[in-house]
């Protein structure tokens, strides 16, 4: 899986003024990296992780995986895109908050097609691969910070995506859940192979990840490589 | 499509259950008014219908058999009713006398029909027997006795609309001038009350009396009333007595009042179906507020599920399931509340003009209606506002703008 990126930009009007959030960048990501995209606030991080997960459309330039040029998708194909490809961790965790831990995963199996019984089975299965195993039932107000973005990190990688994207997944929790969060993240890259695109903007988080890409002003300023990254 | 009802389902059972049980209560509660609304209204105007239909009872029975043509008698009444009562609906049958009259009493003199019936018989046949409020009801021997209708008695119900006799008591005197020019004197048995024109501005007195004024033999009558078994075979019945061979024309209680109370149960219908509409208006509007609102406030919830790749077909469905739901637990409790209001009103009536009571009619076609009607538009309510914000941008849902 390769996934090219090749100068997107992302331009928007607030009232009179249009704002471009991201003005040209381009970029590979290789099976198996695990890449923070670092930078100050309004730098175009959280825009292009959006894009990257068809959850915005860029103003212009080109996004494939696989040599699938997903830029101008049709919305019904995005969507199954992103069900069955891509994986997405929202910064504030982004749960259903009337669906237990084990529901609001095991909805995505259903939509991809699979039995209640086996849906739930995958459910738990992916819960005990972020050390929830035994929360199934709790809802999103009976977890923690940490265990909620465990839960959301859980969805996200129930579909085994292509790859997982989360944004600012620790911004909510303290150090030590942070630590727990980005274990767990660690833990799927090294163990699974699992490529994984994180905005943070924490500069301990570093040394979880094998490459950094640093924005401003809608911009790469920066592309280093850290070490070797697992291959899927 | 069968994936998408079954996340549909999720969806929809999820947030009936955890969500907030306050909300769910309301919103039950609104709908389970919006349902006695629809409801409730219509069985009081049915109640009234069947008030107006029961007044037709005391003269006409469940059938009737009138003279032919521009005849005055029936002329062959006992062998009509030897016919009837051997027909197997029929459980008694008997005959009447109508004449025009005028009553006096002191200076007061006010028209009148009188009915000359045969009393024994209709205990089986009428109310009459029953309506009496003050005295008592002919015998089969009275002669020279009459009863006189409420409405022609000082200081009853109605009696100040009408000319009437004045202050008369039980046992008073009254002259009575046949159309025919003859005159006899009549002593007050009883004072029937009917609270219906057609019974208390009439009088009654015995058969055998009316026909010796008129000289007329015994088999003539002016109509022939018949009481059946089940009132729901009065047609049924009334198709054998023609087949009988009765060449007269014969009437159902029913057409009787369509013919003589069209006019006040059309009045009575119009505004029925008039509130009937405007509660279902008001209904559906109700509905899709509620709905809407509640659909607005999981906006957030609406955006993460497309974010996450479930189908807008999927989250329609299931708005439209939860709306679905909900109308059903508010019907179940509109249900539960209309049951209640008709039990309270049944053993309670609604008094009308001091005396009628309105006792409201379970109407189970219009209940059937309306339950179908409340979900046809519980599951529109939930798909439009659901439809709508699946068509927004993915991030301002999120963001719940």
């Amino acid at each position: 899986m390769m996934i090219n990126v090749k100068n997107l930009k992302r331009h928007y009007k607030t009232g009179q003024i249009i704002v471009k959030a991201l003005n040209g960048v381009s970029f590979n990501i290789k099976p198996g990296e695990f890449i923070a995209i670092m930078g100050p606030s309004g730098s175009g991080k959280t825009t292009m992780l959006r894009i990257l997960g068809l959850i915005d459309k860029q103003t212009s330039g080109e996004y494939t995986i696989d040599k699938l040029n997903l830029t101008d998708l049709p919305e019904e194909q995005r969507r199954y895109y992103r069900l069955t490809q891509l994986g997405y961790v929202f910064q504030d965790y982004a749960l259903i908050n009337e669906m237990s831990a084990s529901e609001n995963i095991k909805i995505l199996s259903l939509m991809g097609g699979q039995g209640k019984i086996k849906a739930l089975k995958e459910a738990h299965e992916t819960l005990v691969k972020v050390g929830l195993g035994d929360k199934d039932d709790r809802v999103p107000d009976q977890l923690s910070g940490g265990e909620k973005q465990r839960v959301a990190v859980a969805r996200a990688i129930a579909k085994t995506p292509k790859i997982l994207f989360a944004d600012e997944p620790c911004a909510n929790l303290d150090t030590k859940t942070s630590a727990q969060v980005l274990d767990v993240f660690k833990t799927l890259n090294e163990k699974y192979g699992q490529t994984i695109v994180m905005v943070t903007h924490e500069e301990w988080h570093t040394k979880y990840v094998s490459r950094i890409i640093r924005l401003k002003d809608g911009l790469i300023v920066s592309d280093k490589k850290l070490k070797k990254s697992r291959k899927k | 499509m069968f994936n998408d009802f079954k996340v549909g389902a999720v969806i929809a059972s999820s947030f009936l259950k955890r969500g907030n049980k306050k909300t769910l209560a309301f919103i039950v509660f609104v709908l389970a008014l919006i349902f006695v609304n629809l409801v409730f209204l219509p069985s009081m105007m049915g109640g009234i219908g069947r008030m107006f239909t029961n007044f037709m009872e005391y003269r006409y029975g469940d059938i009737i058999i009138e003279p032919s043509g521009d005849n005055l008698y029936i002329n062959n009444a006992d062998n009509i009713l030897q016919k009837v009562r051997v027909v197997q609906e029929v459980r008694s049958a008997t005959k009447r006398l109508d004449v025009g009259a005028s009553i006096k009493y002191k200076q007061k003199i006010v028209g009148s029909t009188l009915t000359g019936l045969l009393p024994s018989e209709e205990y089986e046949i009428s109310n009459y027997p029953y309506i009496i409020s003050e005295g008592e009801f002919l015998g089969d021997s009275s002669r020279n006795e009459i009863i006189i209708g409420a409405m022609l008695v000082e200081g009853y119900f109605g009696s100040e609309i009408y000319d009437n006799l004045g202050a008369i008591n039980i046992g008073s005197f009254v002259n009575v001038t046949y159309s025919n020019g003859i005159t006899r004197t009549y002593k007050i048995k009883g004072i029937m009350e009917g609270t219906f024109e057609l019974t208390d501005l009439n009088a009654l007195i015995n058969y055998e009396e009316l026909k010796d004024v008129f000289d007329i033999d015994e088999s003539k009558a002016t109509s022939i009333v018949i009481r059946v078994k089940n009132p729901d075979d009065s047609a049924k019945a009334k198709e054998k007595i023609i087949a009988a061979g009765v060449k007269e024309p014969i009437f159902t209680k029913s057409e009787k009042s369509d013919a003589i109370l069209r006019q006040a149960m059309q009045s009575l219908d119009l505004v029925n179906v008039i509130s009937r509409y405007v509660s279902l208006i008001i209904g559906a509007s109700l509905i899709l507020i509620i709905i809407y609102i509640n659909v607005l406030n999981r906006k957030k919830e609406i955006g993460i599920l497309k974010a996450i790749g479930i189908s807008p077909n999927s989250i329609v469905l299931g708005y439209a399931i939860l709306s679905a739901l909900y109308v059903l637990f508010g019907i179940c409790a509109g249900l539960l509340l209309y049951f209640l209001l008709i039990f309270y009103f049944t053993t309670n009536p609604v008094i009308f003009y001091e005396s009628i009571e309105i006792i409201p009619e379970i109407q189970w076609l219009l209940i059937i209606q309306s339950i179908s009607a409340m979900l046809i538009m519980s599951v529109i309510a939930g798909i439009i506002p659901a439809w709508s914000v699946t068509k927004e941008k993915m991030i301002e849902a999120i963001w719940g703008r």
